[in-house]
């Protein structure tokens, strides 16, 4: 796992080194191993290096000989193996062993079309130097992040936005638009992206860049076709799609290791993983002082069963708030939930133990239907059918039992049932925007006015695929979690930047395409079954996990939120960010809001959902603020000169090939 | 103490907790608590604690509906009359 970054131009008029060394610079933490640079006077290409498969010959940026083609790539094409025999059965010749090299041959044999053939998670810049495009490409869940920009005939891209930032060739400035989608989805919706002039390639999206133009082309989209009946081998279908995943995503030239929740999905992968491994499994977990959050009575029962080398990152009332600063500075965005630190902690723990590949069970709830949203859509639907009804509405006691407590009652229950029409096809989802848009109240007076107009729900209305209105309540709520929340939070603020901050590479065997295109075809009682979420993964773990762990409920990752700002001690920089010269600074909240915000959490009142996001949501977004605009400090650049590789190429890039692989 | 008594600290406490970030919000008697987005589940917990300790109640489990602490007016018909008859 990589950084990639690179300008492009559509004129012969110069790309400076010293802009690709700073782009790279910015990009350090994504690959610690090494770093090289592509440059001729109409394009420059950057890449750092995390190194995992083909660690002595798979330098980037890579050309195929000749020059034709240079990559700067970022991500892994899990099945390069049985791609590469059949480019030689077509007669292609390889100088590595990398997947990298891989993935330059299969555009030359296939164009477009290879991207179905890929199975893994990627993003990459391709320049084709006959004709000076360029070929920018993300995987299908959005596993691998890429940012860009155009201005006046350039476009500047890179795997996060602070790597455009640092060309200085793209000035940072917040999207409104963006910073509302944060605080009604939880994260910009792509291509937007919460920095002005800075997109975001889609997920499952290619796009060519030539003659200053950018088109956008899908290769992969999300569909429900749900069957009637669920097929009689399923089961062994699932069975064989699971374990080639896993041991598609054990393919690595270092050791690979595990993220251990101690709930269903991380002990599938992991139990999956430890059989495929000739060695002891290392496996990584967080446990948190608080016992409502924790997991570790579960994590140890899985590790032992497993037999893996466990060690634990504990999460008590001062880790979070010691680190969240770095969070958001990796993240890039303002966020509703602290639940990225731990993740962030996590990876540099296991880094530390010298583990850059992990398995996780991301992705599992997506697919098959694990998330307590799903539970609430049916619950929701199956009151409104009957709104009379009086014993309906106690179903959502038994969904949330851990906030209906003692004191549920009738009203408790009102509030799923007024939150959404039956009509909307954003139902599933309506109780969440609503709950998260609460933040908004604490607007600024001039944000209010710059949002003037604007609707950013409507617009994800607008913005539906044709055969949405087809599709059932749970097809529809599985598509709108994967967009809204997957690859915006999920993949990205709790994933690929916690992890890469700290050089560690996730991998995801949920999100195998295969699985998903048979799990979207089943029925959804299949997965959902009642309210027992998961059932087929349940019905075939069976002889793989542990029962303590197979017939737990699944408990949701969450992490303290106002408790990690105002426990035993404060940050002396929430204070500050939150203070009444800094919020007015930043512009972005009203001052009088904020400080009854920061009153009710240190008198210990701040204790329900509403404020406890509104706390963070605040205080990430004042810290990006400073962070990307008003003291945005850039990184020191990676010299050319202490470089693996360095790509000169002299002007016209028809005229002239590359020089393969010279040292600087 | 009378009903506009319970009224007017309901509507204190309500303000100073639920609406500090929205003040210009205007909030009628009768205006849905929920509906208007004042509280929401949690919240609905946090006013039951309030007139629990500030009126000496204990509300019942089966009181907590919209029509005893949906509005300001109904919060202050319950607590008033739970007052009223404990000390009646």
């Amino acid at each position: 796992m990589c950084g990639i970054a690179g300008i492009v131009r559509d004129a012969p008029s110069g790309v400076a080194l010293a802009s690709l060394e700073r782009m790279a610079g910015a990009l350090r933490h994504r690959g610690p191993d090494g770093y090289g640079f592509y440059v001729s006077p109409r394009a420059g290409l950057a890449h750092v290096r995390l190194s995992i498969i083909d660690i002595a010959c798979g330098a980037q940026p890579m050309t195929t000989e000749g020059g034709a083609l240079v990559i700067t790539y970022n991500g892994e094409i899990y099945n390069y193996i049985e791609l590469r025999a059949e480019l030689e059965a077509l007669g292609h010749r390889f100088r590595t062993r990398s997947d990298t090299e891989v993935l330059l041959h299969a555009w030359m044999a296939w164009g477009s079309a290879m991207f179905e053939r890929l199975n893994g998670q990627f993003a990459f810049g391709l320049l084709d130097r006959r004709d000076g495009s360029l070929l920018l490409a993300r995987d299908r869940f959005g596993v691998r992040p890429l940012f860009y920009a155009e201005h006046d005939g350039t476009l500047v891209f890179g795997s996060e936005a602070k790597a455009l930032f640092a060309s200085g060739e793209v000035p940072a400035a917040p999207d409104l638009l963006g910073l509302d989608e944060v605080f009604s989805f939880w994260a910009a919706r792509a291509p937007r992206t919460v920095f002005a002039g800075v997109r975001q390639l889609e997920p499952g999206c290619w796009a060519r860049w030539a003659d200053g133009r950018l088109a956008v082309h899908r290769f992969s989209a999300f569909d429900y076709a749900e069957a009637d009946v669920e097929p009689a081998d399923a089961l062994e279908t699932l069975d064989g799609i699971l374990r080639s995943s896993v041991a598609l995503r054990m393919r690595a030239d270092v050791p690979v290791g595990g993220y251990l929740s101690g709930g269903l999905d991380s002990s599938v992968t992991c139990a999956l993983a430890a059989a495929a491994s000739p060695f002891a499994l290392r496996t990584f977990s967080v446990t948190f002082d608080d016992p409502r959050l924790d997991e570790s009575a579960h994590q140890r029962l899985v590790a032992g069963q497993l037999r893996s080398v466990h060690a634990i990152q504990p999460i008590g009332q001062d880790e979070i708030g010691a680190v969240f600063p770095e969070v958001v500075r990796h993240a890039e965005t303002p966020l509703v939930r602290t639940a990225p630190a731990p993740m962030y902690l996590l990876a540099k723990l296991t880094r530390g133990g010298d583990i850059k590949v992990v398995l996780t069970g991301e992705g599992s709830d997506e697919l098959f239907l694990g998330y307590d949203l799903y539970k609430e859509t049916l619950v929701r639907r199956f009151c409104l059918r009957r709104p009379g009804s009086a014993w309906r509405p106690r179903l959502f006691d038994r969904l949330y039992p851990y906030l209906a407590h003692e004191r549920g009652g009738e009203m408790w229950r009102q509030f799923f049932l007024t939150a959404g029409e039956g009509d909307d096809p954003l139902f599933s989802h309506m109780p969440r925007i609503l709950l998260t848009s609460r933040i908004k109240d604490f607007y600024s007076a001039d944000v209010r006015a710059g949002l003037a107009g604007a609707d950013v729900v409507q617009e994800l209305r607008e913005d539906l695929p044709p055969g949405f209105g087809r599709w059932s309540d749970l097809g529809r709520a599985a598509y709108l979690e994967l967009h809204t929340l997957l690859a915006g939070y999920l993949l990205s603020s709790q994933g690929d930047r916690m992890a890469m901050a700290h050089g560690v590479e996730g991998r995801y065997p949920f999100l195998d395409p295969r699985l998903f295109a048979f799990l979207s075809r089943l029925p959804t009682r299949s997965l959902l079954r009642g309210l027992r979420e998961k059932d087929l993964l349940r019905r075939w773990a069976k002889s793989v996990v542990p029962p303590g762990v197979l017939d737990r409920p699944k408990q949701p990752y969450r992490a303290p939120d106002v408790a990690a700002f105002f426990g035993r001690a404060t940050p002396a920089y929430v204070d500050e960010r939150l203070g009444e010269d800094a919020v007015r600074r930043a512009g972005l909240f009203d001052p009088a809001a904020t400080a009854g915000l920061v009153r009710r959490c240190r008198s210990g009142k701040a204790t329900g959902f509403r404020e406890n996001q509104a706390l963070v949501g605040l205080l990430s977004a004042q810290l990006w603020h400073q962070q990307f605009f008003a003291e945005a400090a850039v990184p020191p650049p990676l010299p050319a000169a202490r470089a693996d590789v360095v790509l000169r190429a002299a002007d016209d890039p028809a005229l002239e090939p590359a020089t393969d692989g010279v040292k600087a | 103490m009378t009903e506009a008594e319970v009224r007017s600290r309901m509507r204190a406490y309500i303000t100073d907790n639920f609406l500090y970030m929205r003040r210009d919000l205007k909030l009628g008697d009768d205006d849905s608590l929920l509906r208007k987005g004042v509280i929401d589940s949690l919240g609905v917990m946090e006013v039951l604690g309030f007139v629990e300790e500030t009126f000496g109640l204990h509300v019942d489990q089966n009181d907590i509906t919209e029509e005893n602490f949906g509005t300001l007016n109904a919060i202050t018909r319950y607590v008033a009359a739970r007052t009223t008859s404990a000390t009646a």
